[in-house]
C-alpha cells in the first residue's frame, strides 16, 4: 500500500494507476542539477533539471535532463522568474516566485513571472494539499541563491577581488573595501560563462527583505480589467462548444439516443457518445452535444433525447444512506485504533458526553464552472488540452488513456483556474474535452452549465459520527470513543488503500504509537482509553476531496465536544484542550517529513488566540465567544469568533458574526497578503458550508439546481470582521489554503453554545434553525 | 434569428442572434468580450454583471432581444486604461483570490458609487450581497468598495 507521501508525489507526477486526490506532504526530495546558460538577450539564463519522479515507472517518466527555466536575468536588470505552478487563488503564482527573489536579493519591482509551460519534462506540477510552498521551498531557495552567487562571482572576477568580500544589496552586487557596486544586469553576461557553484549559503531569515512582507498578486491587474485568464475564456480558431448530458442518476450510462431534435437546433453540428471510463473519477460516460456556441450547445442538450441504464443506485437516498450510517455506528465494521480498555473506562468515568452528528453531502461549487478545451490534429494524432486544469500531469495521464494515445502525444496547459477547492484535484474534463475533440476532429471546449455542475460534481462525503468522551472525577479526559461512518472516497475512485484512509484521520485517539498513524495527522493526545472504529456505506455517490476534505468533519466533532465537555464539567475549555496536547517528545518523526507535527505549536496558538480573541473574558452585552484549533497539513490554526443570535418572529434563529479573531503558525510567513486573504477566505468558506451546504440525494440524483437552493454564503452573511495573526517564525514553511477552514465551524457552534445553550451536532446549520 | 442592434462599451454592433440568446452568450462567444463571466445562468451570483444604460444587470437572465438599443458596458469597456477608482481600489486592496467573480463586482460596486457615490456598510453591503465570490473575499470587497468611493471622490 502506498503512503499518502507517495500518493502526492504520483499525482504530481501524473501516475492515476489508482486515480487520487492527495492530502498530505511534500514529494520525497529529488535530486536536481542546476546549470547555467546565455539567455537570447545576453543576459543570465539558470535553469534546473530535475531527475524525473517515477522513476519506477519508465513509461510515464518522459525524457529526462530536461533543463526547467527558472530564472533570466537581463542586461536591462529586468528579472524573469518562470512560475511552473498552476494558480486558483492561493498565490502560488506570486509567492514561489518570491522566496526565489529573495535569495536573489532582487529588487521586486523589476521582477516579471512568467507562465512556464507545462510539460511532462519540467517534473512533477500540480497545487493541492496546501503543498506548494512545502515542496518547492528547498528548489525555489537554491535556485535564487545560486544566481545570487553567480552573479557575485561574476563581480568578483570583473573587479578582481575574492569573491567572500562581496555582498549584495538590492538587485546589485556591492564590494565594501573599495567602494564599487554593480547593478545585477551588468554582471548577467559574465555570470552567464561561469561554472555552477555547488552548496551554496542561503539568506539567514534575519536578512529577508521580501518573505514576510505584502506582496500583491502578480495577475491582479489582469484580472480587474476582465482579461481571458481563466480556462472558459479560451478561444482558438473555428472552436466549437460543447455540452455533455450524463445519467442524472450516479453512475448511469446511456443505453441509445435520439439526437434528431437537438440536431434542429439553430448551431447544433453534432452529437458523440462519450464512453467513459471504467472508473468514473477519470471520465464519466454521457452524450455530448456540439455546437457553434455555448447557447446553443445547452439549448441542443436540452432537445437530445437520451434513454438512460440508471444502473443499482436510481433508489438512493438521504434516507437509504442515513439507514447504513446508523447500522455502522451500531456496529463499526473497522477498528483503528484501541489503546486501554475503553468500555470499562467509559463505565468508571464520572462524566460521559455522548453525541451523535451527521454531515450532508457538500458540493465545491467553484464559480467556473465544469470546462476545459482540447484541440485534436488528425495530421500529427497529438491533442491539446487547454483549461483550468490543476493537476496537469495527471490531466495529461488522463486523457492519454481516455483517448488511447501516447502520453507524449498529450499537450497540456493550465489557465488561471477560476477556484478549486478540490473539484479540480480530478481531470475527468480534460479527458472529455480531449474525447470529442477527437471525435470531430478539431477544437472544442466542453462546458457545463451550473446545474449540470452540481449535479455531477464528485461531493464531500456525507457522514455520521458518535463520539463519547468519559472524564473521571478530577475533570481529567479518560475515555475516548469515537466512530465515523462516512463514504470513502478510496472506494468510490477504486484506490487500493484502506476505506478508511481518506476519512478517519485529524482524529484524536490515544499516543502515536508509529509513524503510519502519524503520516495519517492523528493529533496525539494523553487519553489512556482510547478507540477509533470506522464504517463505509455502500454508495453510489460520487465523491471526492473538498478543501481540508475529512478535517472539516472529523475537526467538529472533536472541537465541539471537548467543548461541551468543558461546559458539562465547568472546566475550562482552554484547559481542557491543553491537557490533551501531547509533549513534542511523544511525538515520533518521520525521516522524510521535514515539518512534522509538534504539539507546542498548536499550544502556542491556542493560548496566542485566547488571548488575542479575548476567550474566558466577558464579551459585549448580548453576544458570546467561541474557540476551537486544528492542525492540519502541517499548519496549525485556532479561531476564536464572538456572535450574536436574533430569535425573530419565525423559528429560525439568525446569527450575526460580529468578529474572528484567528492565530496561525505555518512556519515562516511567505507572503502576508495571500495569507490574510487565505484566513478571510477560509473562515468565510467554512462558515458558508457550514451553514448552508447541502446537496440532497433522492432516487439516486443529487438534488440541487442552482444557487437558488444550493446556498453559498454572501456578504451580507459574513463575518463583519476577521483579524488573522501569524506567528512570527523562521521555521520552514507550510500551506495554508485549507488549515483556516476545519476549526472555524466548531469555533462558531461553540459560541452558539455558550450564548443559547443548544449544541449544534448536524451540518447545515439551517436544519437546527440557525441561519445567517 | 434576427438582426440585433446595440452599443457595446461605445461601438455600435449589429448581432444576428435567436433574440432569447442570453446577453452573456452574445458578449463572450459573437463579440469575444469574455471579461463578463458565466456563473449560475439564473441571476444567483452576479458573475455577468454588466452596466445596461448604466444600470448594473445580470447578463446571463437578459435575453440579448431586451438590450436592443441599448448601451452595454462591460468590464472591458469600464475605463479606457484599468483605472477607474474601482479598478484602482481592487487592485490596491489586493482583493482578487481565483478572481473569476471579480469582474461581476467592480461592474455592481461601480453602479453603486454611480448612484451612491459616497455609501455607508449598510447601502455597500446591500447592493453588493448579489455577488457570489466563492473563495470569500467579502473583507476585502468591502474595504475596496469605500477605497473606491475615496478615490472617485477625489478624482
Amino acid at each position: 500500500m502506498r503512503s499518502r507521501r507517495e500518493v502526492l508525489r504520483d499525482a504530481k507526477q501524473g501516475i492515476i494507476e489508482e486515480p487520487s486526490d492527495f492530502s498530505s506532504r511534500p514529494s520525497a526530495s529529488r535530486r536536481s542539477f542546476i546549470t547555467v546558460g546565455l539567455a537570447a538577450t545576453g543576459g543570465l539564463l539558470v535553469a534546473m533539471r530535475m531527475e524525473p519522479l517515477g522513476a519506477q515507472s519508465p513509461a510515464l517518466a518522459g525524457p529526462a535532463g530536461f533543463p526547467i527555466d527558472y530564472i533570466q536575468i537581463d542586461p536591462d536588470d529586468r528579472v524573469l522568474i518562470w512560475s511552473a505552478q498552476p494558480e486558483m487563488g492561493e498565490g502560488t503564482k506570486t509567492s514561489l516566485p518570491m522566496i526565489v527573489a529573495e535569495e536573489l536579493d532582487a529588487d521586486w519591482s523589476k521582477v516579471r513571472i512568467g507562465d512556464a509551460p507545462l510539460d511532462r519534462k519540467y517534473g512533477g506540477q500540480g497545487v493541492g494539499g496546501s503543498d506548494a510552498i512545502r515542496s518547492d521551498w528547498d528548489n525555489m531557495r537554491r535556485i535564487g541563491a545560486t544566481a545570487r552567487a553567480l552573479l557575485i562571482a561574476s563581480a568578483a572576477a570583473e573587479w578582481r577581488v575574492p569573491a567572500g568580500e562581496c555582498d549584495t544589496g538590492a538587485h546589485m552586487v556591492r564590494h565594501r573595501a573599495s567602494n564599487r557596486e554593480a547593478r545585477y544586469g551588468t554582471l548577467a553576461a559574465r555570470a552567464a560563462t561561469l561554472s555552477v557553484p555547488q552548496d551554496v549559503a542561503l539568506k539567514d531569515p534575519s536578512r529577508y527583505r521580501l518573505l514576510g512582507t505584502r506582496v500583491k498578486g502578480i495577475d491582479t491587474h489582469k484580472v480587474v480589467t476582465g482579461q481571458p485568464l481563466f480556462g472558459i475564456d479560451v478561444r482558438l480558431p473555428n472552436m466549437k462548444f460543447a455540452a455533455v448530458a450524463k445519467c442524472p442518476v450516479f453512475n448511469g450510462r446511456p443505453i441509445k439516443f435520439d439526437a434528431t431534435r437537438a440536431r434542429q437546433v439553430p448551431g447544433v453540428r453534432d452529437v458523440v457518445e462519450i464512453k467513459g471510463l471504467d472508473n468514473p473519477t477519470l471520465l464519466m460516460p454521457g452524450v455530448a452535444v456540439v455546437a457553434d456556441s455555448t447557447w446553443a450547445a445547452f439549448k441542443g442538450r436540452e432537445a437530445l433525447v437520451v434513454q438512460w441504464d440508471e444502473g443499482p443506485h436510481a433508489s438512493e437516498s438521504n434516507a437509504s444512506i442515513t439507514a447504513q450510517f446508523q447500522k455502522i455506528l451500531a456496529d463499526p465494521q473497522e477498528t483503528l485504533h484501541n489503546s486501554g480498555r475503553i468500555d470499562d473506562a467509559l463505565a468508571a468515568a464520572a462524566t460521559v458526553v455522548d453525541n451523535t452528528y451527521s454531515f450532508p453531502f457538500v458540493s465545491h461549487a467553484t464559480l467556473e464552472p465544469h470546462n476545459c478545451t482540447a484541440d485534436f490534429r488528425p495530421d500529427t494524432g497529438e491533442v491539446w488540452v487547454r483549461g483550468p486544469i490543476q493537476m496537469p500531469m495527471s490531466a495529461q495521464t488522463t486523457v492519454a488513456r481516455a483517448i488511447g494515445i501516447a502520453v507524449n502525444k498529450v499537450h497540456v496547459h493550465s489557465t488561471r483556474i477560476g477556484g478549486g477547492f478540490g473539484r479540480r484535484l480530478l481531470s475527468d474534463y480534460a479527458a472529455e474535452a480531449a474525447v470529442v475533440a477527437r471525435a470531430i476532429g478539431g477544437p472544442v471546449m466542453v462546458i457545463d452549465n451550473r446545474e449540470g455542475d452540481l449535479q455531477h460534481d464528485y461531493y464531500r462525503p456525507a457522514a455520521m459520527q458518535r463520539l463519547r468522551v468519559g472524564a473521571d472525577a478530577q475533570g481529567k479526559i479518560v475515555a475516548w470513543d469515537h466512530i465515523i461512518a462516512s463514504c470513502s472516497r478510496n472506494v468510490y475512485r477504486k484506490d487500493s488503500r484502506g476505506p478508511h484512509s481518506t476519512e478517519s484521520y485529524g482524529s484524536y485517539v490515544g499516543r502515536v504509537q508509529s509513524i503510519e498513524q502519524l503520516d495519517a495527522d492523528l493529533q496525539p493526545t494523553k487519553i489512556p482509553n482510547a478507540r477509533l472504529r470506522y464504517g463505509n456505506p455502500l454508495t453510489g455517490v460520487a465523491t471526492g476531496a473538498w478543501r481540508a476534505p475529512a478535517h472539516v468533519v472529523n475537526a467538529f466533532t472533536i472541537e465541539t465536544s471537548i467543548d461541551e465537555l468543558a461546559a458539562t464539567i465547568k472546566r475550562s475549555p482552554v484547559d481542557l484542550r491543553l491537557e490533551l496536547l501531547a509533549d513534542t517528545a511523544d511525538v515520533p518523526k518521520a525521516a522524510d517529513d521535514p515539518s512534522p507535527y509538534d504539539p507546542a505549536r498548536m499550544r502556542r496558538v491556542l493560548l496566542e488566540v485566547v488571548e488575542r480573541g479575548g476567550f474566558g473574558k466577558p464579551a459585549p452585552n448580548g453576544r458570546a465567544r467561541g474557540l476551537a484549533m486544528h492542525h492540519t497539513f502541517g499548519s496549525y490554526c485556532a479561531h476564536v469568533v464572538e456572535l450574536s443570535v436574533n430569535t425573530g418572529a419565525t423559528s429560525e434563529k439568525r446569527v450575526t458574526i460580529h468578529k474572528v479573531v484567528s492565530v496561525a503558525d505555518l512556519g515562516q510567513p511567505i507572503n502576508l497578503s495571500m495569507l490574510e486573504a487565505q484566513m478571510q477566505g477560509g473562515v468565510i468558506d467554512g462558515i458558508g458550508a457550514a451553514f448552508f451546504g447541502e446537496v440532497p440525494i433522492a432516487n439516486g440524483r443529487a438534488q440541487s439546481r442552482n444557487f437558488g437552493d444550493y446556498r453559498l454564503i454572501r456578504m451580507r452573511e459574513a463575518p463583519r470582521a476577521i483579524e488573522a495573526h501569524f506567528i512570527d517564525s523562521r521555521l520552514r514553511p507550510t500551506g495554508f489554503g485549507e488549515p483556516p477552514l476545519p476549526p472555524i465551524a466548531p469555533a462558531v457552534a461553540n459560541a452558539i453554545a455558550a450564548l443559547t445553550g443548544e449544541r449544534i451536532r448536524m451540518m447545515p446549520f439551517s436544519k437546527s434553525g440557525f441561519v445567517l | 434569428m434576427a438582426v440585433i442592434s446595440l452599443t457595446v462599451n461605445n461601438r455600435p454592433v449589429q448581432l444576428d442572434l435567436d433574440p432569447d440568446t442570453p446577453l452573456l452568450w452574445a458578449l463572450r462567444d459573437h463579440l469575444n468580450l469574455v471579461g463578463t463571466k458565466f456563473g449560475c445562468g439564473g441571476g444567483f451570483c452576479g458573475a455577468c454583471t454588466v452596466h445596461v444604460d448604466g444600470v448594473a444587470t445580470r447578463s446571463c437572465s437578459t435575453p440579448i432581444g431586451r438590450a436592443a438599443g441599448k448601451r452595454v458596458t462591460t468590464i472591458e469597456g469600464l475605463s479606457a486604461d484599468g483605472d477607474h477608482p474601482a479598478q484602482r481600489a481592487w487592485e490596491d486592496i489586493d482583493v482578487p483570490q481565483c478572481g473569476y467573480c471579480q469582474a461581476g463586482q467592480i461592474m455592481s460596486c461601480a453602479a453603486l458609487l454611480e448612484r451612491t457615490p459616497n455609501p455607508t456598510d449598510e447601502e455597500i453591503t446591500t447592493a453588493m450581497s448579489g455577488n457570489i465570490c466563492r473563495c470569500g473575499t467579502y473583507i476585502r470587497i468591502k474595504e475596496a468598495v469605500k477605497l473606491a468611493a475615496t478615490l472617485r471622490a477625489s478624482r
